[in-house]
């Protein structure tokens, strides 16, 4: 508790600070020393003085706040894999910056700050609104979060695919550059982080009485929606300031509180202060790294990437030795729809789906840009090019589905999908290296390789967490740990405006456009053998939830039964991206929708998802193929686009 | 600007009436499409409008001349082309390059498929292999007299522009675009733009090469590495509103040399993945534009 247990935060903050200082030291001698050089030395000064030194201390802040809000993220949410970005606060400031780049350029005159800023306000409170209504209990609003997250991503993908012109500076902001030519930013940043930070010293004492759960808070008196409110709002106005700044360096948020959590600080007031000075050293000193290193590069590094980057491997190392406590958390009432809707949605969802197959298939648009059903001269040649689609279309819509239901289950964690896992981002990392180790690869290099990263992710998850016997929350975490370094990746090569990056894209924003007829015919063998597979596993997914000693007293060999719906659910994953790319929303949703019809118990959700995530990836196909005709916005972007308002919609009715 | 358009637009309709493809003798392909700007625009100038070209509504903000006759068909995206529209258009050749390899065993399914490559990830130097895209694209379209005569007439107009320019002597130049105000493109070896000022006589202030598209994300800062006082910073279209406020703000940006008015100038774009009729363009900016400023 006293002086031992700051030793080891102390000790990590002393070493980052001094990494970065022994590697800035022969910059600043070369810069400051010699005043006596040549020609060039007054610009050297003035570049020193004008750029580096505010750049580096903008990393300070930047990382300081960041790690703060992450930190007071995990403590409100109690949930280890809460982030800034869990609330969607950088995907909103995103969509606002692309929109207004793109519809109202006029409008950056004014600071493209303050666009940002709206942008993350306006997220946040859609998710304050819809966090409301269950009185901010923390799986409501990571829910919410995370579904803001995804809408708002979703429609800038789509902006940014139909706009390409304009994608390199998004991506640059996306990818979070410190790069500073004068001391404007961190000069605006300072005052604002001081005054949060003095709310949320105000709010400390409080904050170390939610460790105790909600039921002993309020026996102590504490208003605990209040303090929830307040603290989830300072934590946003932290990301919000830092991302309307410098742009999205989101993992800071999420490593600087393990770490402090790892190195021995075990309560809430300390977690806050040394994730705070971690998340400080641990941006200045990738920053400083950046910038010794910069001449090695002849592309250009957005410091956010390269965090990301650097920072994932290091939390899979971490992993094995992260304690997760056991949390108190309230049971949530089971949501459903008031019984009689749902029955009649049960009996529609049969014919549903033959109507929207039947849609998709004969119904389209024609080069004078009218929608027509299929001309008959040419119903051979479209049918051969829709049958395809629709089908890989279905399939991996349906094994999403099922992978959803078996992580979600698995895991007892609302945010479990397929991405979440990290099998998606491994496929978009082996198509990433194709396209810049084969310069221009072919169909069957991209579908090797992205196999090829599925089950490399899924191999090094296994090392991982067998280790510590297959915890659900240490496999989430190593999946988000992998999916972030994807991402990161994704935005270097954005960054530097390589035109590839609009092709990794594309790939990742999952479009059923490059399925050929025996790729559909494989994703159709493969859905039917898994997913009968994962039928024969219905009692240890009925009894899992339970919690493991619950589970392991009623017979379940919990160890191989993780293990195995785990391979199952990477399997499935692994089969849906290599036909369709990284269609991760309809695996979150669908497990969801299904419940919500009334399909409880293990099997009915599995089937009656399967159903639903294969009718919705079909639909999403159909109009991602019609909307914006002749153009293409891929399938898993509409289908977030048009799921996340209808979950949030179920979300509400099922409240009233 | 409009008189201009008029022109083009009547020498464009009186190129299509002489060069119907129905009256025309060649046997060469006649419904030819294209997935790429510059082969499509390298085609307008052999006189063989093209049925279709990927991302069309987008020509008019990227490659602007020469203009698209209204009748060519958009086929989408030129990463993911629409292949509906492909097949019903029925076409006779589609050029590509290799930067859309993916695509090509599914395009030789629909019809013959030309790839030609101009920016290759092998490097190299852009212009050169620009023409012999163009001498490769005429033969195969056997429109060999035309591109002959187009190559011809390239030359011959970057030959003027580079008399033009040692008239006026010219000092060196960095040609960069921003991407907002912090960062920018550099355009630099082996990139169109750099090898058209080597081809007229103009010295390119940014000496570090680039990648195999010839540009480099740079943040502002770094251009204080070019030393010579000297040199003009060429900007091209189009500039985010926030970018020039924003700098005018900054003592770093104050102490660029070039950084003033008088060294600085703003001017439209032209396409950098483009080929001949793009690096034409380009020239006739820019000699025009060194004319005015001397």
């Amino acid at each position: 508790m006293s002086l031992k247990s700051h030793l080891g935060p102390a000790a990590i903050v002393v070493m980052l600070l001094g990494l970065s200082l022994v590697l800035a030291a022969p910059q600043a001698a070369v810069l400051m020393g010699n005043a006596d050089a040549a020609t060039g030395s007054a610009m050297h000064r003035l570049v020193f003085l004008n750029s580096t030194l505010p750049r580096m201390a903008t990393a300070l802040l930047a990382g300081a706040s960041l790690a703060l809000s992450g930190a007071l993220f995990q403590q409100v949410l109690r949930n280890p894999l809460a982030s800034p970005t869990t609330l969607g606060i950088s995907a909103g400031a995103n969509l606002a910056l692309v929109a207004v780049t793109l519809f109202v350029p006029g409008l950056l005159g004014f600071g493209r700050d303050l666009v940002a800023l709206c942008g993350s306000a306006a997220a946040a409170g859609l998710v304050f609104l819809m966090g409301a209504r269950q009185k901010f209990s923390p799986i409501s609003l990571v829910m919410s979060g995370l579904v803001v997250s995804l809408w708002c991503g979703a429609l800038s993908a789509v902006l940014m695919l139909l706009n390409e012109r304009y994608l390199v500076s998004l991506f640059i902001w996306g990818a979070g550059s410190l790069s500073q030519q004068s001391w404007a930013i961190p000069l605006s940043l300072a005052p604002k982080l001081a005054l949060v930070c003095l709310v949320v010293a105000a709010i400390l004492r409080p904050l170390l009485l939610n460790e105790l759960g909600d039921a002993g808070a309020r026996a102590l008196g504490v208003h605990m929606v209040r303090l929830r409110v307040v603290a989830v709002m300072a934590a946003v106005a932290l990301a919000a300031f830092v991302t309307s700044a410098v742009g999205v360096i989101g993992f800071i948020g999420l490593v600087s509180p393990t770490i402090a959590r790892l190195a021995g600080a075990p309560r809430a007031g300390q977690q806050l202060v040394w994730s705070t000075l971690i998340g400080a050293a641990l941006l200045f000193l990738t920053d400083t790294a950046l910038l010794a290193t910069a001449g090695a590069f002849a592309d250009f590094l957005p410091t956010g990437a390269v965090t990301a980057i650097f920072g994932s491997p290091l939390l899979l190392i971490l992993l094995p030795r992260l304690k997760i406590r056991h949390r108190l958390m309230e049971a949530e009432a089971p949501v459903s729809l008031n019984p009689a809707t749902a029955r009649l949605a049960k009996r529609l969802m049969l014919p549903a789906a033959v109507l929207v197959l039947a849609v998709a298939l004969v119904f389209g648009r024609s080069p004078d840009l009218g929608f027509t059903l299929m001309p008959p001269d040419l119903s051979g040649d479209l049918l051969a090019l829709r049958l395809p689609r629709i089908a890989a279309a279905f399939f991996s819509g349906a094994m999403l589905a099922v992978a959803g239901t078996i992580l979600q289950r698995l895991t007892g964690n609302e945010m479990a999908s397929p991405e979440v896992l990290g099998i998606s981002a491994g496929a978009t990392l082996g198509v990433a290296v194709a396209v810049f180790l084969v310069a221009a690869p072919g169909l069957g290099a991209q579908l090797g390789f992205s196999a090829l990263g599925a089950f490399a992710v899924l191999s090094v998850i296994f090392l991982l967490a067998a280790r510590s016997g297959l915890q659900p929350e240490r496999v989430l975490l190593a999946g988000i740990a992998l999916s972030a370094m994807v991402d990161a990746v994704i935005g270097v090569i954005g960054a530097t405006g390589d035109p590839r990056a609009v092709f990794l894209l594309r790939w990742m924003s999952g479009s059923t456009y490059s399925v050929s007829a025996f790729g559909a015919l494989m994703a159709a063998v493969l859905a039917v053998l898994l997913i009968s597979g994962s039928a024969f596993m219905r009692r240890w997914l009925e009894l899992l939830p339970l919690g493991s000693s619950a589970a392991s007293a009623l017979g379940v060999p919990v160890g191989r039964a993780r293990f195995l719906l785990l391979t199952l659910a990477g399997l499935l994953s692994a089969a849906a991206t290599m036909s369709v790319g990284p269609l991760s929303f309809v695996g979150l949703m669908a497990p969801h929708l299904s419940r919500q019809l009334g399909f409880v118990r293990a099997t009915p959700q599995l089937f009656g998802g399967a159903l639903i995530g294969g009718m919705l990836m079909v639909a999403a196909d159909w109009l991602g193929r019609s909307l914006a005709y002749p153009y293409e916005i891929p399938a898993g972007l509409v289908s977030a686009l048009i799921g996340a308002p209808f979950l949030i919609l179920l979300m509400r009715r099922a409240r009233a | 600007m409009s008189l201009a358009l008029t022109r083009r637009g009547f020498i464009a309709a009186g190129a299509a009436c002489v060069l119907r493809p129905d009256l025309a003798l060649s046997a060469g392909p006649q419904r030819i499409v294209s997935l790429d700007y510059g082969l499509a625009s390298t085609l307008l100038s052999l006189g063989i409008v093209p049925k279709a070209v990927a991302s069309r509504a987008d020509w008019d903000v990227w490659v602007i001349e020469p203009d698209l006759p209204a009748e060519v068909v958009d086929l989408g995206s030129s990463w993911e082309i629409n292949f509906e529209v492909l097949t019903s258009l029925r076409p006779d050749l589609i050029l590509t390059t290799p930067f859309n390899a993916a695509l090509t065993p599914r395009l030789e399914a629909v019809a013959p498929t030309l790839s030609l490559g101009v920016f290759t990830a092998d490097g190299g130097d852009v212009l050169p292999k620009a023409f012999a895209a163009t001498r490769a694209l005429a033969a195969r379209v056997e429109r060999k007299d035309e591109g002959d005569a187009f190559i011809a007439r390239t030359e011959a107009f970057f030959d003027e522009c580079r008399a033009r320019i040692a008239r006026i002597g010219a000092p060196p130049l960095a040609l960069l675009s921003f991407l907002d105000a912090r960062h920018a493109r550099i355009y630099t070896a082996p990139g169109l733009y750099h090898n058209v000022m080597q081809r007229i006589g103009l010295a390119n202030a940014w000496t570090a090469p680039g990648n195999f598209w010839g540009f480099e994300t740079i943040g502002i800062e770094r251009l204080a590495e070019m030393k010579d006082p000297a040199t003009r910073l060429i900007i091209f279209e189009p500039v985010p509103a926030d970018v020039m406020p924003k700098l005018e703000e900054s003592p770093l940006w104050q102490a660029l040399p070039f950084a003033r008015p008088g060294q600085l100038a703003v001017l439209p774009g032209a396409l950098m993945f483009g080929m001949l009729n793009d690096a034409m363009r380009f020239a006739r900016l820019i000699t025009d534009h060194l004319e005015q400023a001397a």
